[in-house]
């Protein structure tokens, strides 16, 4: 968006430039104490995974036929022991990496792609926009989840697989968005004024469509992240997802699916780490939205 | 335009508009047959679509489709002679021709891992999942428009923060876990509902009384979780949005009271609720996976897990398919219901 | 602007030529289902050089189309557009190079800039697809700034929601400046201004026509604000020219029924010069299918049967300068109210 003025700085004088659109989204976003809250949780997540190494009192993967399935606050084993004997809380803090991994990687896949097709469909418009989407409709005949194991279950399960698959899923929705957005965009006076003056259509796109359409389209992503995560997991879940002993969160939910009579305190662990993460995504994006939901 | 002809004076908006909008957007003839016959038409390629993309879940599986029948000691003959009457030997689109004349037709193939015919088995796992699908919508439905009501009414209020909360935990939790927590309370802990399973007998006779009717509960209420949050947002807004135009403040100016402005509000906000509602079975339809194998409940979610566990990709195939096909259809459903209940859709 | 190029400099065909010739443009839209709206019907038109071309016509008359395929932003189904006697988008003028000559400023002047675009950026953009430098084109966006009276210092800067609408459209008059152009379509350009920031930005382009030589075409619904600025008027109805001539002219003697209905419900500040005529009855008729014959007769108080049978041409009227399609105007053309034959003669 700046990088336009950013470059002209050095050699015309610089002006007192105006708080842009960002600084305005910013400003509105700091007011919202829900979102800033959300924010500061998913930050937490993120840096527990990253430093997992470090905060994790045990390794996530010594199993101890001795301390199966121990209850929560047993000394050693703050959060209990799971049906191998091993260290709940390492293991939620190690399975945070795969379901953030799982949850933010297949939609930052699908924004790229799914934006690049939704912003030629609809910026091209025509028989191309006519083909694309109608492509696209036929993966929204799917209800996601059934997208997303009807392609993890032809693929067989593994990591890798279930990547794919929910890349798959998300592209389309995030195509859509983006080729409503730039339908919207195309429309307008000033792209109309930069064809009259001669601009081709890659630099219109640059200058004046994706300045405009990526905003929103980021954000439409930014909500899906939970979905991602619950997918991904609920793929784990099915065992389509992570192979044992990787920690996982869905994974974990269920291999302790059977522990519920002895421990159901301890089994319900990983999901609540699902539900706290994806809560915090849905919130932050919320906020984003409201944030950047302005005329202009 | 059909509404108010016994009115005389004023023929409702819907007439008034028709008058005065220039004949250019609409099409000659009946414009709701034309509206149907538009949807027809749109849905047709989608459905074509969606029955390609189901062909090609066996064709992407990694490997030769025809390992998960094949013993592994098989001859090349005896693979060659599978090849055969599968039809694999064939160019793909011969194939899926083919296959698509045999789906047309009711005929789904046959279940790798039991031997039976695709098409029986998902049948009868339909009606199954329906059973709980439906329950979920209604009492998603009833329990989010009502939340959605209260907070879209009294906007603001700490009601109206309850149920927005109440409304992005519903889109936030992974419901397979709520199910897990579900059993863990009111089986585990309290013994008071089942936690599995279609019925003391397994689900070989279904018959209504309490003794079958308490396995659907914490299905069913674990489901309405989904649509109930999204049904909750959805009214609120419609409602904010009614309460925000300008003939009801000109309904409370006429004295209408409150009452007034209620019933008004609930007739103008049913139809988009109402379609929300269809959307939301057909999401559940396919979404249900998930919660019917923490359940044990039999439904096509349930044949899916055994489908994937199993490697029966015929079985995959063929409940995908028919799931799929539900939901292109209560689409194509809802938007011509839309279209009878609301003048202005047609015209889009 | 010092390195802006005189009329002289560029000039090709002579004072002689238009600066720009339409020739039967014509533009329709297809509807679907075989009805086609005929936007632009087989317009012909000159804007001479350094003149004002004001077109007027009651909405969806194709004005707006008339503006969009003349700036090229859609394509013509047929004829064709001689800029300074070369066709546009032929060999010797392509239509890039045409783009930097015509420049075009739209209504609406919030949705005609860039939200993400700071002033000077946005007018900056049009040079820079030229080859321009970004440091020189930043320049000359802040000298331009300066020219339509907006100090670059409080502006270059700014993004357009900080601004009025009459500073937006003065930015948008800019950024139609920065390719130094020497036709600009103003389509409708100060229609959603107030009146008396209507009236600063009508001298503004006034002041700009003089000092960088440039020749308008100046759309507009408003008779008034058409008078003030215009030279010459083109008036429209259902895409196609019915009247066009010099302002005065056909503001006081108007040949074609519909200009002197449109003029005649224009209000008057004169008590004496009051409305005598009926004003338009109805509403205009579907330009999807147009009348037969002569295209206004269905609404024309004069209206005889060879209006709804034969369509009338726009033909040389009276004492040269105007042009006027009607059948009263034709001698001989079966109007009884048209010139005699052995008259005309």
């Amino acid at each position: 968006m700046t990088t336009l003025t950013e470059a002209a700085a050095p050699v015309v004088a610089p002006l007192a430039k105006s708080p842009g659109y960002w600084a305005g989204v910013f400003r509105r976003f700091k007011t919202d104490k829900v979102a800033v809250g959300a924010g500061i949780v998913v930050l937490l997540i993120i840096l527990m995974a990253i430093f997992a190494d470090y905060i994790a009192p045990a390794d996530p993967t010594r199993s101890s036929m001795l301390r199966r399935l121990r209850p929560i606050g047993t000394p050693g084993y703050p959060l209990g022991a799971d049906e191998l004997g091993r260290d709940m809380l390492s293991r939620l803090i190690f399975g945070a990496r795969l379901s953030l991994f799982m949850g933010v990687v297949p939609v930052f896949i699908a924004f790229v792609f799914g934006s690049l097709i939704g912003v030629a469909a609809g910026f091209f418009g025509g028989k191309f926009n006519t083909i694309t989407m109608r492509t696209v409709d036929v993966f929204y005949a799917f209800p996601s989840v059934l997208l997303a194991i009807a392609l993890s279950g032809a693929m067989g399960a593994g990591i890798a697989n279930s990547l794919l698959s929910l890349t798959i899923v998300f592209i389309p929705p995030i195509a859509r968005i983006a080729e409503s957005v730039t339908t919207q965009v195309r429309g307008m006076d000033y792209v109309e004024a930069a064809r009259a003056s001669g601009a081709g259509a890659g630099t219109i796109i640059r200058v004046h469509v994706l300045g405009n359409v990526l905003g929103p389209i980021f954000v439409y992503a930014t909500s899906l992240i939970s979905v991602s995560m619950i997918l991904a997991s609920g793929l784990s879940f099915l065992g389509l997802g992570t192979k044992p002993p990787t920690p996982e969160w869905g994974l974990m939910l269920n291999t302790l699916r059977t522990a519920i009579y002895v421990q159901p305190w301890v089994a319900a662990l990983p999901g609540a780490a699902i539900f706290i993460t994806s809560i915090s995504f849905n919130l932050l994006s919320d906020g984003l939205r409201s944030a950047m939901d302005v005329k202009g | 335009m059909t509404g108010r002809r016994w009115f005389p004076r004023w023929s409702g908006p819907a007439d008034h508009d028709a008058r005065v909008t220039p004949r250019i957007w609409s099409d000659d003839g009946n414009p709701m047959l034309s509206y149907l016959a538009k949807r027809i038409l749109y849905v047709l390629p989608v459905a074509f679509g969606v029955s390609l993309f189901c062909f090609l879940l066996v064709h992407i599986a990694p490997g030769d489709p025809l390992t998960a029948v094949l013993p592994p000691d098989a001859s090349q003959a005896m693979q060659d002679e599978l090849r055969k009457i599968y039809g694999f030997d064939r160019p793909l689109p011969i194939q899926f021709g083919l296959w698509l004349l045999k789906a047309l037709q009711g005929d789904l193939g046959t279940s790798i891992a039991t031997g039976r015919p695709v098409a029986a088995e998902v049948w009868r796992a339909v009606g199954n999942t329906l059973l709980i699908a439906v329950l979920a919508t209604v009492i998603g439905f009833l329990l989010g428009s009502f939340f959605g009501f209260v907070a879209g009414y009294f906007r603001g209020s700490l009601l109206d923060k309850f149920a927005s909360m109440l409304a992005v935990l519903g889109v936030s939790v992974p419901h397979y876990w709520l199910g897990m927590v579900m059993v863990i309370v009111f089986s585990v802990q309290l013994g008071w509902l089942p936690p599995g399973g279609a019925g003391p007998g397994g689900s070989a006779a279904w018959i209504w009384d309490w003794e079958h009717v308490s396995y659907m509960i914490l299905p069913a209420i674990t489901m309405s979780v989904i649509p109930m949050g999204i049904i909750a947002r959805t009214v609120r807004a419609l409602v904010a949005d009614i309460l925000n135009q300008e003939f009801v403040p000109a309904l409370r100016a006429k004295g209408l009271m409150d009452f007034g402005v209620f019933k008004h509000v609930v007739k103008n906000a049913a139809p988009t609720a109402l379609a929300v509602m269809g959307l939301q079975l057909g999401y559940l339809l396919g979404g249900s996976i998930l919660i019917e194998t923490v359940f044990s409940w039999p439904g096509t979610g349930f044949l899916l897990g055994n489908a994937i566990f199993q490697r029966d990709l015929p079985l995959l195939q063929g409940t995908i398919l028919v799931l799929a096909m539900f939901f292109v259809g209560l689409n194509l459903l809802v938007d011509i219901l839309q279209g009878l209940l609301d003048p202005r859709v047609r015209r889009r | 602007m010092a390195e802006t190029p005189t009329l002289d400099e560029r000039d090709r065909g002579g004072a002689g030529t238009p600066l720009l010739e339409a020739r039967t443009l014509t533009k329709h839209f297809p509807l679907g289902g075989g009805a086609v709206v005929r936007a632009v019907d087989g317009v012909d038109f000159a804007v001479l050089k350094g003149e004002t071309l004001g077109v007027v016509g009651e909405s969806g008359c194709g004005k707006s189309t008339t503006a969009r395929v003349v700036m090229q932003l859609i394509a013509q189904d047929k004829g064709e557009m001689l800029f300074d006697g070369e066709i546009v988008g032929g060999l010797s003028l392509s239509l890039k190079e045409y783009r930097r000559q015509a420049q075009m400023v739209f209504q609406d002047s919030y949705a005609s800039l860039n939200p993400r675009l700071t002033i000077e950026d946005s007018i900056a953009f049009g040079p820079t697809v030229h080859g321009v430098s970004k440091q020189a084109a930043i320049l000359r966006a802040r000298d331009l700034l300066l020219r339509v009276g907006l100090d670059p210092a409080r502006f270059a800067a700014r993004y357009p929601h900080e601004l009025s609408g009459g500073q937006r459209q003065r930015v948008n008059i800019a950024r139609a400046l920065a390719l130094g152009p020497r036709l600009v379509i103003l389509d409708e350009a100060v229609s959603a201004l107030d009146k008396s920031v209507e009236a600063q930005v009508l001298n503004l382009l006034m002041d700009l026509r003089q000092e960088f030589g440039l020749t308008y075409i100046f759309i507009s619904h408003d008779l008034n604000v058409v008078r003030f600025i215009s030279d010459r008027v083109m008036v429209m109805y259902l895409g196609e020219v019915v009247e066009i001539g010099p302002v005065d002219e056909l503001y006081d003697d108007p040949r074609h029924p519909y200009t002197r209905a449109l003029l005649s419900a224009m209000p008057s500040m004169d008590p004496d010069n009051r409305t005598m005529e009926a004003p338009l009855a109805g509403d205009p008729p579907n330009p999807i299918n147009p009348p037969e014959g002569c295209r206004f007769h269905p609404r024309c108080p004069q209206a005889q049967t060879v209006c709804a049978k034969v369509k009338p041409v726009l033909a040389t009227a009276g004492e040269g300068a105007r042009q006027v399609a009607c059948h009263m105007e034709v001698a001989g053309s079966g109007h009884s109210r048209a010139p005699k034959l052995e008259e005309a003669a």
